[in-house]
């Protein structure tokens, strides 16, 4: 069977659908619609992927995949159109489409200005985030790479507030700075793999097993780990974060949160281990090291924020740093609860920043000083916030609980006293996130403000978002069938 | 003459031939669009030309052939050269500059190019580069009503002269050594392994000097900005993207031929990295936009002599990609910028606030060849450095490939700066003029160029792999 039109639509829906936005520039109403119904059929062939993990393929194809496409490119330097589906990418591929869907939704009234431009971004970032999930040629994955950062990159500069030119520039200096000096190591590996097998290739599958001195190992692993640290991010390369979510729209802070940070962490498990096993054992110590400096660290600033939303993106570094040390570790349990966790806190944090996003659009404030008393003003949305605050400080029965939870006991053999020091960081957010849920929701009202409660566009989103929560909180086992073999491959085990 | 020659020398006399009947119909009507068709069928009938001649051939009396390269560079000048004088009609009615000799001066200097792109000894090389020069000396002070011009023209005719004098004493000396003139077997003869010849290398040293200035590498670039800044917008996109890719052309048909080119890397390698940090950083400061296009392309220039050191890693190749890719891409930068002068645009970076809104057609255009200058996939500039990163690496050069990309990762700031100031909110709502049929046509072919080379350069790559082994 030949599955190929599957993952290239799903590479090539969303852009063909930003390029539809082009002339629609001035018909607003249209050019929404249009973008959600894009957004919506592209979630559709995501979750239709689902059904196609019994696939057998040829052995051409990668131990562990189940929806391969090859085709040659540019093949005058070995580059080739590959494009692989394992239980990895299969959940941040449906992930990806959920989260553009909420975040289109999130900016239905909140963009005016521009509409099409908006959306044209929206999806043209989807497409890049979808490629990179997908790649399996460095080449390819390097393009993808760096083709979502411009997208996002107008979505703060345009559409931005405060200090957003300043913002979206550091966050584009940041990561590509990083990305550039992987670009090194991977033509560097390339050309390695090429003197030692006469094949130039940029094939994942051809360049894993290239012998590697070990100097050459640690230097272009180094590279690779950088420009990924920058996007997971791992603290100290986490500044970019907190100003990018601080000044984007709240379309722009849902995906950054939801999905760019997971490319990080997913470059990280599908490239940088498997094609420098002995670097990354070598590194191992020293990300674990930082991890952990994370989640203390980035809890410990969050207590001191006031503002709803730069709280919200220091949590998120905290909660990258479980995901950073999970990869670390490389056992099958935490390996599976880090992805587990990428898609958990995706599905968290978006949720979190729309509804900061709502409480701003109302308001025009994001102080936490600002508000007080919701609870008995707008119960359904303090109802949600109150469960996604709960989710995210890892309240068990919601999902963030068994990806922490699988990553804590994957790692506790291996790195006992990280472990440790990591569960006082579970214990964290639960105290910033008790005072925001207190402060906010509970205390009495401090100002007053207009408050409409939910419209049904916002709890449609909301609804869809913690029934995915409450779903993985109460019942992993699909997901985590669907990651043991692919974990299992990677981490040298037998499926 | 054979019919060989015929063949070779056509498109230069079409040019020619062009060249003067657009001259002698300013006698007749004072109309500049006939003039215009004229040049646009004569440049477009030249490339054509080109394309369809049967190669290999060679015409040893005029100093000419028709080599794979020449047909390759001097159909792209050609179509340059037509994009080029599509774009000046508009651009030069709105600033007020008549005359036919515009379009003829213009003619000439593609002839040049052309001439240069099918020499085969140094004496038709430097001929033609003296012809396009020349032509250039011209042009950049064509724009009599403002006073800038002039000033223009002498800052670029006075280190021109220089230069020519450097090139023509460079080849004196190596012709002195090597008494020949045909270019592979005096570069050969002067290049050799082991110890050079003294006189020699001081004839490869005026050599360097003459083509530093015409790439405008450190410590040669000081004309570059105010050149490009005092220039009408379409001439320096033809000197940028023409004049450049030609003097890359001709290194291209030097550096291969040396028996081993060691001697000549200590040079190369001071040229970029101070090409590289001068242009890079010295753009960071401006707040002109073509000001900050004239550094950049003096950076751009620095990572096209990263390629050319790199000539045992398949940098030739890489170099000669990237000198078709900076001529589209700085045909797409400075014909926006020209569409947006048109229209009413000041030149500063506060002036191009919100034209993003304004002139979407054209600011779209300039952001994707800022994008593309830049590096940024899936673009042609993000290919060719990629070539040139990988061939410095192969060949063993990786200081300099880090120091390169590092220096890249800087040039985005300034990149970024402009691509953002297009897009910022501005009170301004003055719209101008829209853009003319030529510029949306020669914009639009210059963009589709950068996308294509970018995403399929496979063909490009093949046929240089092909041409310069």
């Amino acid at each position: 069977m030949n599955h190929m039109p599957l993952l290239t639509l799903l590479l090539l829906l969303p852009l063909a659908g930003a390029l539809l936005m082009i002339p629609l520039s001035g018909r607003e109403r249209l050019a929404r619609r249009l973008a959600l119904s894009i957004a919506l059929l592209e979630t559709l062939l995501a979750c239709s992927a689902w059904f196609c993990r019994g696939n057998q393929l040829s052995s051409a194809a990668p131990k562990g995949f189940f929806l391969f496409t090859d085709s040659p490119w540019i093949d005058s330097v070995g580059i080739r159109y590959t494009l692989g589906m394992d239980g990895i990418s299969l959940l941040l591929v449906i992930l990806t489409a959920l989260v553009t869907v909420i975040a289109m939704l999130v900016s239905w009234r909140s963009i005016n200005e521009r509409v099409s431009l908006h959306y044209l971004l929206l999806l043209a970032m989807e497409s890049g985030i979808i490629g990179v999930f997908l790649s399996l040629d460095l080449f390819l994955f390097y393009l993808f790479w760096e083709l979502m950062l411009i997208p996002m990159f107008f979505l703060i500069a345009i559409w931005g507030h405060g200090r957003n030119i300043y913002s979206a520039i550091k966050f584009f200096l940041y990561t590509l700075f990083g990305s550039l000096l992987m670009l090194l190591a991977i033509i560097g590996i390339y050309l390695i793999h090429g003197s030692q097998s006469g094949s130039y290739s940029f094939g994942l599958a051809a360049l894993t097993g290239t012998q590697l001195s070990p100097a050459a190992g640690l230097w272009l692993y180094a590279a690779f780990l950088l420009a990924f640290a920058v996007k997971f991010p791992i603290v100290p390369l986490h500044t970019w974060l907190p100003d990018a979510h601080t000044d984007a729209p709240t379309a722009g802070s849902v995906i950054l949160a939801g999905l760019l940070l997971k490319t990080g962490a997913y470059g990280l498990i599908r490239f940088g281990y498997p094609l420098f096993p002995e670097a990354a054992r070598t590194l191992t110590p020293f990300v674990i090291v930082l991890a952990v400096a994370g989640i203390i660290y980035a809890s410990w600033i969050a207590f001191a924020q006031k503002d709803m939303k730069r709280l919200v993106a220091y949590s998120s570094v905290g909660h990258m740093g479980f995901v950073a040390m999970g990869i670390a570790v490389w056992t099958p349990v935490a390996l599976s609860g880090a992805v587990l966790q990428m898609v958990n806190h995706g599905l968290t944090t978006a949720a979190l920043f729309a509804m900061v996003g709502m409480l701003d659009e109302r308001t025009h404030t994001r102080q936490i000083e600002d508000y007080g008393g919701l609870w008995g003003k707008i119960p359904l949305f303090s109802s949600f916030f109150v469960l996604f605050a709960m989710a995210s400080a890892g309240l068990p029965g919601l999902n963030n609980f068994v990806g922490e939870f699988l990553i804590l006991a994957g790692s506790f053999k291996e790195v006992p006293a990280a472990t440790i020091l990591a569960f006082v960081g579970v214990i964290l957010p639960l105290v910033y996130t008790v005072r925001l849920i207190q402060e906010v929701i509970f205390q009495e009202e401090r100002r007053t403000l207009p408050m409409p409660d939910l419209t049904t566009r916002e709890l449609l989103l909301l609804i869809s978002l913690a029934l995915c929560d409450i779903y993985i909180g109460m019942h992993p086992a699909p997901l985590l069938d669907i990651l043991k073999a692919p974990v299992a491959l990677l981490t040298g085990g037998a499926p | 003459m054979t019919t060989a020659d015929i063949f070779i020398a056509l498109p230069m006399m079409l040019l020619a031939v062009g060249a003067l009947l657009a001259l002698l119909i300013g006698a007749v009507t004072r109309d500049d669009r006939i003039v215009v068709i004229i040049g646009v069928a004569t440049t477009l009938g030249s490339a054509l030309w080109l394309m369809q001649t049967p190669p290999a051939l060679i015409a040893p009396a005029l100093g000419l052939s028709a080599s794979g390269m020449s047909r390759l560079f001097g159909g792209f000048f050609a179509l340059l050269a037509a994009g080029v004088l599509s774009l000046s009609a508009g651009y030069n009615r709105e600033r007020g500059i008549t005359g036919e000799e515009y379009t003829a001066t213009l003619l000439f200097a593609t002839f040049g190019m052309l001439a240069l792109s099918s020499a085969t000894n140094l004496l038709t090389l430097f001929l033609g580069l003296e012809a396009m020069s020349f032509g250039f000396y011209i042009l950049v002070a064509i724009d009599l009503k403002r006073a800038a011009s002039g000033e223009t023209g002498l800052k670029y005719l006075l280190p021109g002269a220089l230069s020519a004098a450097f090139l023509a004493f460079g080849i004196a000396l190596i012709y002195c050594v090597s008494g020949t003139l045909s270019i592979h077997e005096a570069v050969q003869l002067t290049l050799t392994v082991g110890r050079p010849n003294p006189v020699a290398l001081a004839g490869w040293g005026c050599l360097l000097a003459g083509i530093a200035f015409k790439l405008s590498l450190v410590p040669a670039h000081l004309w570059t900005p105010d050149v490009y800044q005092g220039a009408p917008a379409p001439v320096t996109a033809f000197l940028s993207g023409g004049s450049k890719g030609a003097a890359i052309l001709l290194l291209l048909f030097l550096l291969p031929q040396a028996a081993d080119a060691t001697i000549l890397r200590i040079p190369l390698w001071g040229f970029a990295v101070l090409s590289m940090l001068v242009g890079n950083l010295a753009a960071l400061l401006q707040n002109r936009v073509r000001r900050l296009l004239a550094y950049s392309s003096i950076a751009q220039m620095g990572y096209v002599v990263i390629a050319l050191i790199s000539g045992t890693g398949g940098g030739h190749k890489a170099a000669a990609y990237y000198a078709i890719a900076y001529g589209v891409m700085s045909l797409a930068a400075f014909g926006a910028i020209a569409a947006l002068e048109r229209s009413g645009s000041g030149e500063t970076l506060d002036d191009y606030r919100g034209a993003g809104f304004r002139h979407p057609f054209a600011s779209g255009v300039l952001l994707l060849a800022l994008f593309s200058l830049a590096g940024i996939p899936p673009t042609t500039g993000f290919t060719g450095k990629f070539l040139i990163f990988t061939a410095a690496i192969r060949s063993g050069e990786i200081a300099l490939a880090v120091i390169g990309i590092l220096l890249a990762a800087v040039s985005l700031f300034y990149y970024l700066r402009v691509a953002v100031t297009l897009y910022s909110k501005s009170s301004s709502i003055h719209a101008g003029a829209r853009p003319n049929y030529p510029e949306y046509l020669v914009l639009t072919a210059a963009s589709t160029a950068i996308l294509l080379l970018g995403l399929f350069p496979n063909a490009l790559i093949r046929l240089l792999s092909h041409l310069l082994p």
